[in-house]
C-alpha cells in the first residue's frame, strides 16, 4: 500500500512537471541576461522586460488582445447566457440541434471556422474591414465555453425558482436579475474566464482574419520569432501568462465557490 | 379572501388537450383539493390559475374579475411548489422578504411582517439560515411562509408533501390545515393522495384525464361517488352487479340472490350499466347461512384496530373490513350483511 501511494504521488508530480515545465522554462528564460533565447538562462537580468516595455509593437499587441478578449467575452456572455436559457428551458424537441450548432466552433478545426468566416465576409462585401470578421471569429470561438458553463449551472436548478419569484410579484426581468443571475453566477464566471483566455490565446482565427494594421499578441509574437530569437519573446509570454492568471484570480474572487 | 371560478378551462399543448373544460367554483376561504392520478391535469390547472400557462380557452375569475390574461406577477397569488423552489442564495428571512420587496413595502414593515410570519410557521430560530441547511419539513414551512407573508388573494399548493416521509407528512397535513383555517385564505391544493385530500379539504375535486369526474365534500365523494372510477380512486370499493328494477322513480329495488330485496336511492344521472357500491367497512360478517350473501373467507389480514377479510362470493371476491374482535378463520363459511342505507348505485366503467 505504501508503495502504491508513493508511486501515485510520483505520478502526480510527473504530470505537474509535464504540464508546468514548459511554462517555467519560458518564464525563467525571460530573465535571461544573454542575447539569445536559451535555457538555462545565461545570468539573471530584467533587461528584456525593459526592452519589451519600450517596444510599442508588443505593448500595442497586448492591449489589442486584452481589449479584443474583453469585448468578445462580454458579447459571448450575453449571447451564450441567452442561448443556454433557451436550450435548457424552452428548446424542447430542438434542444439537441441547438446544442450541436452552438458547439460547432469547438468541434470543427479552428482553421475551418476561420476560412468559412473569411469566405463569408468577402462574400457579403465586408472583407476584413473594421475588424468585424476578426471580432465575429473571436465571439464564435468563445461562445461554446460560456454556453457550456451556463448550461451546466442552469441544469441543476429547476424553473420553479423563477416561477416562485414571478408568483411573488417579480417581473420576468426582475426574476432573472434577482434569482436566475445569482444562481448561474459561478457558470458565468467560469465561462467568462475560459472565453477570455481562449480569445487571448487563439491563433488560427486571428492569423486568418486579422487583416492589416495591428495584430493580436499571438500573431505579433509569431511574426517576431520568425526573424528574431531574443529573450524578449519570453518576456512577452511571461507577461501574457500573468495576464491570464490575473483573469482567473479576479473571477474566482468575485464569483467563485459561493453557490 | 377571494372567490375563484374556473369557467370551461381548456388547455392544449398541441396534441390531446391536457384540460378538457374544467369548471369549478371555490368559495371564500375554502380549502379545495384537486385529486386524481398522475397526468390527469392537476398541476396544469394550478399553473393556469397561477398564470404560468396561458389557457387555450375558458376563463378564470377572481372575485368575478377575469384574470385569465394577466401576468403571474399581477395575480396576487401565493404558490408552494413540490420542490419548494426556495431561493438558495437567500436566507430564510430574505426568502420571506422577497415578495414584500417586490411589492415595495417599506423596510421596517418588511422586517415586522417577516418576523410575524416566521413565528406563524415556527421558524423564528432559523431566520438567518440558508435553505440547504434546513430539513425537508423546515424547507416546506419556509415555502409556506414565503407564500403567505405577502397575504395573497389565494394560496396554491402543488403536492407540497410529496417529498416528505410518512410521519412528517401526517404532521404537516395537520399544520397546513390549521394554518389555512387561522389565516382564512382561499386555498387550492393538488395531490394524488386521497387520504390527504379527504382529511384536509372542504371540497374534493376528483379529476380524470383532464376533466372533473366529481366535486363534493369528502363525505359525498366517499359515500356517494358518481362513478365506479371515483369510488375506487378515493377508497377501497366493492362493486356488485345486482339486478335492479324500477329505475328512474327516485329509488331502485335490488333483488338479492336469496330472493330478499332492498330499496336504495336511484342515481342522479341515468347510467348505461349500474353497479352497487359497498365500502368494505359497510359490510358486516355474520354466521354462515345468515345475512344477504354467503361466502367463504379466503384471506385474513390483521391491521391492528381492524381486520381486512377477503371473501369469495357469487359476486367475486369482496373486501370486508371488520373491528378486530370479529373473528373468522381462513376457509370458514360466513354470511355477509349489507346495510341498505349505505349501498350506493354507481355508473360502471365502460371497460369494467
Ligand atoms: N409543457 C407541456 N407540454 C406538453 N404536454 C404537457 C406539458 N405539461 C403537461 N403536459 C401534459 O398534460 C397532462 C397533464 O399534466 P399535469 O402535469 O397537469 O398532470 P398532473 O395531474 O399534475 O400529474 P402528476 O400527478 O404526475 O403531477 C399530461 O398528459 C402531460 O403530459
Ligand atoms: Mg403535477
Amino acid at each position: 500500500m505504501r508503495l502504491a501511494e508513493a508511486l501515485l504521488a510520483l505520478f502526480r508530480v510527473l504530470v505537474y512537471i509535464f504540464l508546468l515545465a514548459p511554462i517555467a522554462v519560458v518564464v525563467l528564460a525571460s530573465f535571461n541576461a544573454g542575447n539569445f533565447l536559451t535555457f538555462p538562462p545565461q545570468g539573471l537580468s530584467l533587461r528584456w522586460f525593459v526592452t519589451f516595455l519600450q517596444n510599442d509593437v508588443f505593448i500595442d499587441a497586448i492591449v489589442y488582445s486584452a481589449v479584443l478578449a474583453a469585448l468578445a467575452t462580454a458579447v459571448s456572455l450575453v449571447i451564450g447566457t441567452m442561448a443556454a436559457l433557451y436550450y435548457v428551458r424552452h428548446a424542447g424537441k430542438e434542444a439537441e440541434t441547438v446544442r450541436v450548432l452552438l458547439l460547432l466552433p469547438l468541434i470543427l478545426p479552428e482553421i475551418l471556422t476561420a476560412i468559412a468566416l473569411l469566405f463569408f465576409f468577402y462574400q457579403i462585401g465586408v472583407g476584413l474591414e473594421h475588424r468585424i470578421a476578426l471580432f465575429t471569429g473571436h465571439v464564435l470561438m468563445t461562445l461554446p465555453f460560456v454556453f457550456l458553463n451556463v448550461t451546466t449551472s442552469l441544469q441543476g436548478r429547476d424553473e420553479a425558482c423563477e416561477l416562485a419569484a414571478r408568483s411573488l410579484g417579480a417581473s420576468r426581468m426582475t426574476a432573472f436579475r434577482r434569482v436566475t443571475l445569482p444562481l448561474i453566477a459561478p457558470g458565468l464566471a467560469t465561462g467568462g474566464v475560459f472565453a477570455f483566455i481562449i480569445s487571448f490565446d487563439t491563433f488560427g482565427i486571428s492569423f486568418i482574419l486579422k487583416g492589416t494594421g495591428s495584430a493580436p499578441l499571438p500573431i505579433q509574437l509569431y511574426d517576431y520569432l520568425r526573424f528574431n530569437f531574443t529573450p524578449e519573446a519570453a518576456a512577452v509570454s511571461t507577461v501574457s501568462i500573468i495576464f491570464t492568471l490575473a483573469a482567473v484570480v479576479v473571477a474566482d474572487r468575485l464569483f467563485g465557490r459561493k453557490g | 379572501m377571494t372567490e375563484v371560478s374556473l369557467l370551461s378551462l381548456v388547455k392544449s399543448y398541441g396534441g390531446a388537450p391536457a384540460l378538457r373544460g374544467i369548471s369549478l367554483s371555490v368559495g371564500h376561504g375554502q380549502f379545495v383539493s384537486l385529486l386524481g392520478p398522475s397526468g390527469c391535469g392537476k398541476s396544469t390547472t394550478l399553473r393556469c390559475i397561477a398564470g404560468f400557462e396561458e389557457v387555450t380557452d375558458g376563463r378564470i375569475l377572481f372575485d368575478g374579475k377575469d384574470i385569465s390574461r394577466k401576468l403571474p406577477e399581477k395575480r396576487d397569488i401565493g404558490m408552494v411548489f413540490q420542490s419548494y423552489a426556495l431561493f438558495p442564495h437567500l436566507t430564510v428571512a430574505q426568502n420571506l422578504a422577497f415578495g414584500l420587496e417586490m411589492r415595495k413595502v417599506p423596510k421596517a414593515q418588511i422586517a415586522e411582517r417577516v418576523a410575524r410570519t416566521l413565528d406563524l410557521v415556527q421558524l423564528t430560530p432559523y431566520a438567518e439560515r440558508y435553505p440547504k441547511a434546513l430539513s425537508g419539513g423546515q424547507q416546506q414551512r419556509v415555502a409556506l411562509g414565503r407564500a403567505l407573508v405577502i397575504e395573497p388573494a389565494i394560496l396554491l399548493l402543488d403536492e407540497p408533501l410529496a417529498n416528505l416521509d410518512a410521519k412528517l407528512r401526517d404532521e404537516m397535513r395537520g399544520f397546513i390545515r390549521d394554518l389555512q383555517k387561522r389565516v382564512g385564505i382561499t386555498t387550492i391544493y393538488v395531490t394524488h393522495d386521497q387520504n390527504e385530500a379527504m382529511t384536509m379539504s372542504d371540497l374534493v375535486v376528483v379529476m380524470f384525464d383532464g376533466a372533473i369526474a366529481q366535486a363534493g365534500t369528502p363525505e359525498e365523494i366517499y359515500n356517494t361517488p358518481s362513478t365506479e372510477a371515483v369510488a375506487r380512486f378515493v377508497g377501497n370499493a366493492n362493486i356488485l352487479d345486482l339486478p335492479a328494477a324500477n329505475p328512474g322513480a327516485g329509488t331502485i329495488d335490488l333483488t338479492l340472490p336469496g330472493g330478499a330485496s332492498l330499496t336504495i336511492p336511484a342515481p342522479e344521472k341515468p347510467a348505461a350499466r349500474l353497479g352497487i357500491m359497498a365500502r368494505p367497512e359497510q359490510i358486516a360478517l355474520t354466521g354462515a347461512g345468515q345475512g344477504h350473501l354467503g361466502g367463504r373467507v379466503t384471506r385474513r389480514l390483521f391491521g391492528g384496530g381492524y381486520i381486512d377479510y377477503e371473501i369469495a362470493t357469487d359476486f367475486g371476491v369482496l373486501a370486508v373490513q371488520t373491528p378486530a374482535n370479529v373473528l373468522a378463520d381462513e376457509g370458514q363459511a360466513v354470511g355477509l350483511l349489507l346495510d341498505p342505507a349505505r349501498l350506493w348505485p354507481v355508473a360502471r366503467d365502460a371497460a369494467a
